[in-house]
């Protein structure tokens, strides 16, 4: 009995499992510190509410990767598209205003944020379209017009809710997929010309006057006569007044919230560095370079198309909102609004992931290893 | 198709690839921490410190608001708030004890209000005293440096000059709140920001996104103790913040007479009710005064809770604008519209008498005449200038509801007049489709003899009948009423211009319609016979029509009963309203007094003051002109003290 129990539990990779957990600790202890101090009602509450939406995503993480098997994922890949793509439209039709843009759908009690499932339905239908179409050579343009209606319809679907930030995260996640699968110098270089004519075509046609002073903002914060390159300064002064070693837990003073907007959410990562400093961050993007460098490394060790594809269409999830999150907070980037996987607050985000590990689990306990 | 093998040989190259990817990406966020934390770190670290650098609004001023004769109406005032600032607050025992005798309030008020506020970040102030007065701001200013902690916060208020002048009409402004702030922004695809005021009623409410003007912002510096000092752009690192000076909102120029307005006001001082005067021929506004009222200073000042309170258990409700908010049986005054349908249906003409004998039977049921022995021979002027029921509800006997009702609308009763304000009733013309549907019942035919007299189902506001009778004065034309005569920015460019917008435009198809029931309406007031005679005042040469709503059905033996003997609340609405000058109108005036008894006793006095103020002012020959001839005419006898109330 015993035995068995250790041999069903060595089948765990307790690598990207352990940093999943580890970064959700560091994260939900970072939103106490965070919020603690503040007036505003509910506000100071929040980390308890992140904790139960933890509870419940580890919950779904454990369902899914013990209940089924991947051979199910891939079967209902196209069902799970489908479904998340019609809340999208949903969302479009009678959704909830948040900040100005429309992204939530109201179901009684629960609000869902749909473009965050859409992630992963995308990285699903991803998957299950290169698991039956592989040709052998590199791709050229015209493999990827199914894998491209596929990304490209939500994608513009969530631009203009408008959510600039999670659409471009969609083409993001459908980029590193076909990466992944090979693509012709030739294609990259097509692509890569077609998202700056796109680009420049949006930056003048499809932005909103705010969205447009973000990306103003960004290439020049401190020539903005409007003074929207203040929460960009602001950022860079929390991170860098953490200098080596922080400022201590709880000790946050300049991201607090009139100097940070929405600080328990975009933002968190700058309070973690103002609190822990140069060492601090170090710790924290260790975890998630761990994270990301073992998800890469069960993607390419894994024998079914499907399997292999879905776990980096997932890698692509979890890394580009790290990496867009940290360059904007830092001041690398304009400001888009994308939370920061496991600390950031965000309930719909939290279950998604919780969907992710649970696969990506699922996946690695079967796997047959090759090496 | 290529075997497994092969195909996770290149997958593990792929993703080595990928993998140096993220490397690299994550080498690139270190190496950018690095800049910030260690190269800049120290910098960084001062600021932080010092919070040294803050953002602060600068309030746009917001527009002013003047008459149509360009007197101030709304203006902005600075007031003053004293603030403390928590963390700044260094020694706690001298200070408040000092700050509270600068401000006269109770010991300990201080340290409550800041016990109340200690959950929130020190650095945030918490306002102590709303509203202070010059002295204590002297005070507190030259003690300045004794006084850490404490500062004082300027605030632009709203000033009404006349304060309960004109409020409904004017409305107020206030803070945006909470539940209102997701939805405005939705609504008017504007970023408000708490801490906004946002007009809330009237034309504050109605032109706010003309009036608010856009809000600028300043980077002040904020020394070791809170104290602000101008922002100095000396740092390499705040290189080109600039400060953003506000744009104040448009001016407005109101199509409301000021001087009219203070004698509607003045006239109905002690009374429950409203008036509103119209250009017959555009629809410009000129006079619109609800009673009581409340004075919106108040409310940007940030109202105290017993003002508050007093508003709101007010029974007459201060609050509710009687003109557009209110819909009531127009009564008598809805004569003249009976008037036009018979003659326009040519049930009755010129020449045509009826008897009455004080009192109809129709069906099993008796209409009564409000002159008990009736008024004989009657026709369609006499009708009229006495107020006759029975020459009314003979004629609409003869048709159906819905014809009366067409001639209603002709008028624009039974819907909104679209005046630019919100929360505007559209009164009640019944149809006998609408009773179908609201009661699921046929109609009555008895029925149609009570709408003939302004009574039953009929609604109808102040506002409405003003129009109506502007409709009658003008020969048919709708103007939707306009309170705006201009809007225009600081630098005195106009960029809204006043126009005129016709409505609807009726062809009477008898030319004696419109000369009849004129001139019944003239003698209301100009023939001793008529019920408003009394109150025809000097010079006027009005025409009009008193009217008495009852606010409950009373039954036959309370007709006749006197109205002053019943309980306030059950007392009949007076209504009165005319036009002038009779030959060549210009002006209509609407009056309502709720449970003022009599249309004559209570509401037509209020004309006559605004009457003589509009003739004074802007027809001041005619109005001498027309004293001359009262005077040789020998009818310009005053009116005794007590004229005679009548219920008609």
């Amino acid at each position: 009995m015993y035995q068995s129990l250790v041999a069903y539990l060595k089948r765990y990779d307790f690598s990207f499992i352990g940093s999943f957990f580890a970064i959700f600790l560091v994260g939900v202890l970072n939103l106490y510190s965070a919020t603690h101090s503040q007036a505003h009602e509910g506000l100071n509450m929040l980390y308890r509410s992140q904790v139960i939406w933890w509870l419940m995503a580890t919950a779904t993480a454990i369902i899914v990767s013990i209940i089924f098997n991947p051979k199910t994922f891939e079967r209902v890949s196209y069902i799970a598209y489908g479904i998340t793509f019609f809340l999208l439209i949903l969302v479009e039709i009678m959704g909830d205003v948040g900040m100005g843009a429309q992204r939530w759908l109201n179901l009684g009690p629960i609000r869902m944020q749909p473009s965050e499932f859409m992630k992963l339905g995308l990285a699903m239908a991803l998957a299950r379209y290169f698991a039956r179409v592989h040709p052998e050579r590199e791709l050229a343009l015209r493999d990827l017009i199914g894998p491209g209606i596929i990304a490209l319809v939500p994608a513009i679907l969530v631009i203009i809710q408008p959510d600039l930030g999670t659409g471009m995260l969609l083409l993001l996640i459908f980029s590193l997929v076909i990466f992944y699968k090979r693509l012709k110098w030739k294609t990259i270089v097509s692509l890569g010309l077609a998202a700056l004519v796109g680009g420049v075509l949006m930056y003048n046609f499809g932005l909103r006057e705010y969205q447009r002073k973000r990306i103003h903002t960004f290439i020049d914060p401190y020539a903005d006569a409007k003074g929207s390159g203040y929460n960009a300064i602001q950022s860079e002064i929390a991170i860098g007044s953490g200098r080596l070693f922080g400022k201590g837990f709880k000790n946050s003073s300049q991201a607090s919230l009139q100097y940070l907007p929405e600080n328990h959410t975009d933002f968190v990562f700058a309070i973690f560095n103002e609190e822990h400093g140069f060492f601090g961050s170090m710790f924290l993007v260790l975890l998630y370079l761990i994270l990301f460098l073992r998800l890469i490394w069960l993607a390419s060790s894994v024998q079914r198309f499907y399997d292999s594809v879905l776990v980096v269409g997932i890698t692509g999830i979890f890394f580009w909102h790290t990496f867009i999150n940290m360059s904007m907070v830092s001041g690398m980037m304009p400001i888009v609004g994308i939370p920061l996987p496991m600390m950031s607050y965000g309930g719909s985000a939290m279950m998604t992931y919780g969907v992710c590990i649970g696969m990506v689990t699922a996946i690695s306990n079967s796997r047959n290893f090759f090496n | 198709m290529f075997g497994e093998e092969e195909l996770v040989k290149v997958h593990k190259a792929r993703a080595g690839i990928i993998g140096n990817i993220i490397v690299a990406c994550f080498g690139l966020i270190l190496a950018r921490l690095w800049y910030l934390q260690v190269y800049k770190g120290e910098q960084l670290h001062q600021f932080s410190i010092q919070n040294r650098l803050r953002k602060e609004v600068v309030w746009a001023p917001r527009g002013q608001i003047f008459s149509r004769d360009e007197q101030l109406l709304v203006d902005n005032i600075p007031r003053y708030d004293a603030i403390i600032t928590p963390q700044y607050l260094l020694d706690r025992e001298v200070t408040i004890p000092k700050l509270e005798q600068i401000l006269s309030l109770e010991p300990e008020t201080i340290l409550k209000l800041l016990k109340k506020n200690a959950n929130q970040a020190t650095y945030r102030p918490i306002t102590v005293k709303k509203n202070i007065g010059f002295n204590e701001l002297a005070q507190i200013e030259s003690l300045n440096a004794d006084l850490p902690g404490v500062s004082v916060q300027t605030f632009i208020s709203r000033e009404y000059k006349d304060k309960e002048v004109g409020a409904h009409l004017l409305g107020y402004i206030s803070e945006i709140s909470q539940d209102q702030l997701p939805k405005f922004k939705k609504r008017d695809n504007f970023d408000y920001r708490l801490g906004d005021f946002i007009g809330q009623f009237g034309v504050e409410e109605q032109l706010d996104r003309f009036l608010r003007g856009v809000n600028g912002h300043e980077f002040v510096e904020v020394d070791s103790r809170g104290r602000r000092k101008r922002y100095i752009n000396t740092d390499n690192l705040f290189k080109g913040i600039e400060d953003e000076k506000p744009n104040q909102g448009m001016n407005v120029r109101l199509t409301i007479d000021r001087d009219m307005q203070l004698a509607a006001f003045n006239a109905l001082e002690g009374k429950v009710g409203s008036v509103v005067a119209i250009d017959i021929e555009t629809g410009e506004i000129l006079t619109m005064v609800s009673r009581p009222a409340f004075d919106p200073s108040q409310f940007s000042r940030g109202l105290t809770p017993e003002y508050w309170r007093s508003l709101i258990t007010n029974k007459m409700n201060p609050l509710r604008d009687r003109n557009i908010q209110e819909h009531f049986s127009p009564g008598s005054t809805f004569k003249p519209v009976t008037g036009i349908m018979g003659l326009e249906e040519n049930l009755v003409d010129e020449n045509t008498d009826v008897v009455c004998t004080g009192s109809l039977k129709f069906g099993r049921k008796a209409y009564h005449c409000w002159k008990k022995e009736g008024h004989g021979s009657t026709s369609m002027v006499k009708a009229i200038r006495e107020s006759c029921n029975i020459y009314f509800q003979k004629t609409a006997m003869r048709t159906g509801i819905d014809t009366l009702a067409k001639y209603a609308h002709m008028l624009g009763l039974g819907k909104k007049t679209g005046i630019a304000l919100p929360r505007e009733v559209s009164g009640l013309i019944p149809t006998e489709e609408w009773k179908k549907k609201r009661f699921g019942e046929v109609w009555q035919p008895g029925e149609t003899l009570s709408c003939a007299i302004g009574q039953s189902y009929v609604l109808s506001s102040t506002i409405q009948l003003a129009q109506a009778y502007a409709v009658i004065a003008n020969g048919g034309k709708i103007f939707r009423p306009q309170l705006v005569k201009e809007i225009y920015n600081d630098k005195g460019e106009i960029t809204q211009p006043f126009k005129a917008e016709l409505v609807s435009d009726f062809k009477f198809k008898n030319p004696n319609t419109l000369r009849l029931v004129r001139e019944g309406l003239y003698q209301v007031m100009n023939n001793p016979k008529g019920t408003a005679f009394f109150r025809r005042g000097k010079g006027l040469q009005m025409a009009g029509k008193t009217g008495t709503a009852q606010v409950v059905r009373s039954s036959a033996d309370k007709v006749y009963q006197k109205c002053d003997q019943l309980e306030y609340q059950y007392r009949h609405h007076g209504i009165f309203v005319a036009f002038a000058p009779y030959k060549n109108p210009k002006v209509a005036i609407a009056v309502l007094v709720e449970h003022g008894c009599s249309g004559s006793g209570a509401a037509a006095p209020v004309v006559e003051p605004i009457m003589t103020t509009y003739m004074k002012k802007y027809q001041p020959e005619l109005y001498l002109e027309n004293l001359e001839l009262e005077k040789q005419a020998g009818t310009a006898a005053p009116a005794p003290k007590a004229a005679p109330v009548e219920v008609d």
